[in-house]
């Protein structure tokens, strides 16, 4: 078995040889004595490469297993599940608020949910070992990262036999954790376009052979918008540029993407928007927005009439007849933290979870779709769970399949601060 | 003197009590030093922190012999060459302007409760601070409904419009407009400029006004050379506890923008610090670069405190 990454952990820093000089410029800021512009410039040498971790990043086309490690082992089959509170670490809004009791009822044990907000909090507050929690619903992108850092133990499949019974075979077998070693599927989803029929002409969209182009249509000037969120729009614009993969895009490629998004500021008075899809369409603020697919779902309750008028849609450029560009498909995870005192009662309540009834449940009141073999999109749009003009929203099995689905993995932190920083270009207006 | 030696020998007759008044201080201090000092130099320790290598995320590093200035370095190096300069120049127009309007409109209504209102002012107060019985984000959702392109302000301006048969088109206010960002500004700050202003106002003693005028100045005279004078430092303070906040405002442009044209330095903290995973020591430098900046504004504020204060006593 593999050495843990950690093991070979020395702080950068603490390699360098530090000089008298070094220590009164560290002295002087620390008293905020604050010293001049020049100097300060001076004493940064250059950040020597951070050896970064050898990370297990699986693509539908190549799966990846994650490591397992000797100090991480599985539990053994056949506990008890241990006495309550369990509790739960997820995003806010992100479990149906009857599903709690239920749960809890069902599983014999009181349940506590703690919420972030974002995934970097949750990172943060998980890898400083300040907080306990038992189940952590983490994207599939950061599931490596958290495999590598410890953060989660593997799963004993004994104790959820729902997994192979009712998941996808795509996402029970997931290519980001081969044999769902370490997670478990929660909900899925597609990061498209969003618009108004009767506030955008469907043409503009529909049957384009690049969809995301209608993001420099200036025809919807003041009425465009995207995700408040960068990962999310450097990726379009790279689409928009014809870039096939934006993990693999080059600085040059990057830096064309900025241009193109610092253009949208005086083209379409571009807005960046977070609420933009499921609460400014319906609201009118936006003809066309750009949208993840359970936050369209969610757009029928936001209708400032109360009643859905039916003149959303949605389309994963992807899947959109004579579209040969890609887009964004993913799934979020359950985990059983390495941390938690009640793996057992974890691990019951993941198979909970994974019951279709369950999940039907909280699909209600969440939006995101759960991957289960029961509920297609018919049985979803006939049983009146979704109104027919979002059934496009829905996520098909297959669509894991198709080359045009493209799976974004984490960014080291170089590539990180080359995306951050044509966010920034596009950020700073004019 | 004999006075200081009578009062030396009364606390060395009570010698255990001489810790007694300066340990009032100590909640006091203990706050300080909890809810101050230490989560600044978590500040500093991040921004000249480290990466972690499997997390990819800043780390800190207590030790200020580790410290590392790199992004610190280039954090300045981005504000005076790079995106970030065009941000800092317009947060700091729209604070001024947004402060400017706060004195232009904040000062004639706190001259006005604390000398006019007679006996009503508490009314005028209290009406005044009703609105933030309300939550800032509420009242700047609500906004966000008002100005929204089919909300009440524009059907308000289109039947007004429809009046005098005039031809016209709504704006859209919420799709970045700096007018609306300062406005909004405005609106979520000047009740804190009142205030202070009010209490500054209102301690101006009667007579010297009178006195003013027995001595043959005019009104304006009386209002340029006496209350303006007493009631500058007012005016500072109020300008202080509003400006502090504006500077590291972002959900006021978040929330009745998110255009880039109207993008604050606080935004651009917030997205290192919330939106990336290896950005959170630049998010560290910038707020550093800030606390600098508005440490540069209290020394000024303080400074023109203690002169009018030893001018007062002279």
């Amino acid at each position: 078995m593999a050495y843990h990454p950690r093991e070979n952990w020395i702080p950068q820093n603490r390699k360098r040889v530090y000089t008298r000089r070094d220590f009164v410029q560290r002295a002087a800021l620390l008293g905020i004595a604050l010293p001049v512009l020049p100097s300060l410039l001076a004493a940064c040498g250059d950040r020597e490469g951070q050896e970064s971790a050898e990370l297990a990043i699986g693509t539908p086309a190549s799966p990846v297993q994650q490591p397992l490690f000797d100090d991480n082992p599985a539990i053994e089959s056949g506990l008890e599940a241990e006495a309550g509170p369990l509790l739960l670490y997820n995003w806010e809004d992100y479990l149906n608020p009857e599903t709690i009791p239920l749960a809890a009822e069902a599983l014999g044990v009181d349940i506590q949910v703690t919420t972030f907000v974002n995934e970097e909090e949750a990172l943060a507050r998980l890898s400083s070992g300040e907080v306990q929690f038992d189940v952590w619903f983490p994207t599939s992108q950061r599931v490596p990262v958290a495999v590598a850092a410890s953060l989660i133990q593997p799963l004993n499949h004994d104790y959820l036999p729902n997994l192979q019974a009712n998941v996808w075979p795509q996402l029970a077998d997931p290519y980001y954790d081969q044999a769902s070693r370490y997670t478990v599927p929660y909900v899925t989803y597609t990061t498209g376009i969003g618009w108004r029929v009767d506030l955008a002409d469907s043409a503009d969209i529909e049957g384009q052979a690049n969809p995301w182009d209608v993001f420099w249509n200036e025809k919807y000037s003041g009425m465009i918008g995207m995700l408040d969120s960068f990962t999310d729009v450097i990726p379009v614009a790279l689409f928009h540029n014809g870039v096939a993969d934006p993990s693999q895009a080059t600085e040059a490629e990057l830096v064309a993407a900025g241009d193109a998004l610092v253009e949208l500021i005086d083209l379409v008075d571009i807005r960046y928007r977070i609420d933009g899809s499921y609460a400014g369409l319906p609201e009118g603020r936006y003809a066309i927005h750009q949208a993840w697919s359970g936050d369209l779902v969610n757009s029928q309750y936001f209708w400032p009439g109360g009643e859905d008028e039916g003149t959303t849609r949605y389309l994963w450029p992807a899947k959109s007849e004579g579209s040969t560009t890609k887009g964004a498909i993913s799934s979020d995870t359950m985990t059983v933290l390495k941390g938690s005192e009640r793996p057992a009662l974890a691990h019951a309540f993941l198979n909970y979870m994974l019951d279709e009834a369950n999940a039907l449940k909280n699909f209600e009141y969440v939006g995101y779709q759960p991957p289960q073999n029961g509920l297609t999109s018919e049985y979803l749009v006939s049983e009146e769970w979704l109104l027919p003009h979002l059934a496009p929203a829905l996520v098909a099995p297959e669509d894991f399949e198709l080359d045009s689905a493209w799976v974004q993995g984490p960014l080291d932190a170089a590539t990180e601060a080359l995306w951050v920083e044509q966010w920034n270009r596009a950020n700073s207006g004019g | 003197m004999p006075t200081n030696l009578a009062s030396g020998a009364e606390y060395a007759t009570v010698g255990q009590k001489r810790w007694v008044w300066p340990g009032f201080a100590l909640p006091g201090v203990l706050w300080l030093i909890l809810l101050f000092l230490v989560p600044f130099y978590a500040v500093f320790a991040i921004a000249m922190g480290q990466l972690d290598p499997i997390l990819q995320r800043a780390t800190p590093e207590w030790n200020p012999f580790y410290w590392d200035l790199t992004v610190i370095g280039e954090a300045f190096a981005e504000l005076f060459g790079g995106q970030l300069g065009v941000i800092a120049l317009r947060t700091l127009a729209y604070v001024f302007i947004a402060s400017l309007i706060c004195v232009l409109v904040g000062y004639p209504v706190a001259y006005f409760v604390s000398r006019r209102a007679g006996r009503w002012r508490w009314l005028w107060l209290l009406l005044i601070l009703a609105p933030f019985w309300i939550n800032y984000l509420m009242r700047m959702m609500s906004w966000v409904n008002l100005l929204s392109p089919d909300g009440q302000v524009n059907r308000w301006l289109t039947t007004i419009a429809s009046w005098f048969s005039i031809d016209f088109v709504p704006p859209d206010w919420l799709a970045g407009n700096h007018v609306v960002v300062i406005l909004g500004l405005v609106y979520g700050y000047i009740p804190f400029f009142i205030l202070p202003l009010f209490a500054a106002l209102d301690r101006i003693d009667e007579a010297t006004l009178e006195a003013s005028r027995d001595l043959g100045a005019s009104n304006a005279q009386t209002f340029w050379r006496v209350t303006w004078p007493l009631s500058r430092n007012g005016v500072l303070g109020g300008l202080v506890i509003i400006m502090l906040p504006m500077f590291g405002d972002y959900y006021t442009p978040n929330l009745l923008s998110g255009s880039p044209r109207t993008r604050m330095y606080g935004n651009t903290i917030d997205q290192f610090i919330n939106q990336t995973t290896s950005g959170g020591a630049v998010g560290a430098a910038l707020t550093i670069i800030l606390m600098i900046f508005i440490a540069g504004l209290m020394v000024y504020y303080l400074r023109s405190i203690s002169r009018a204060s030893q001018e007062a006593r002279e």
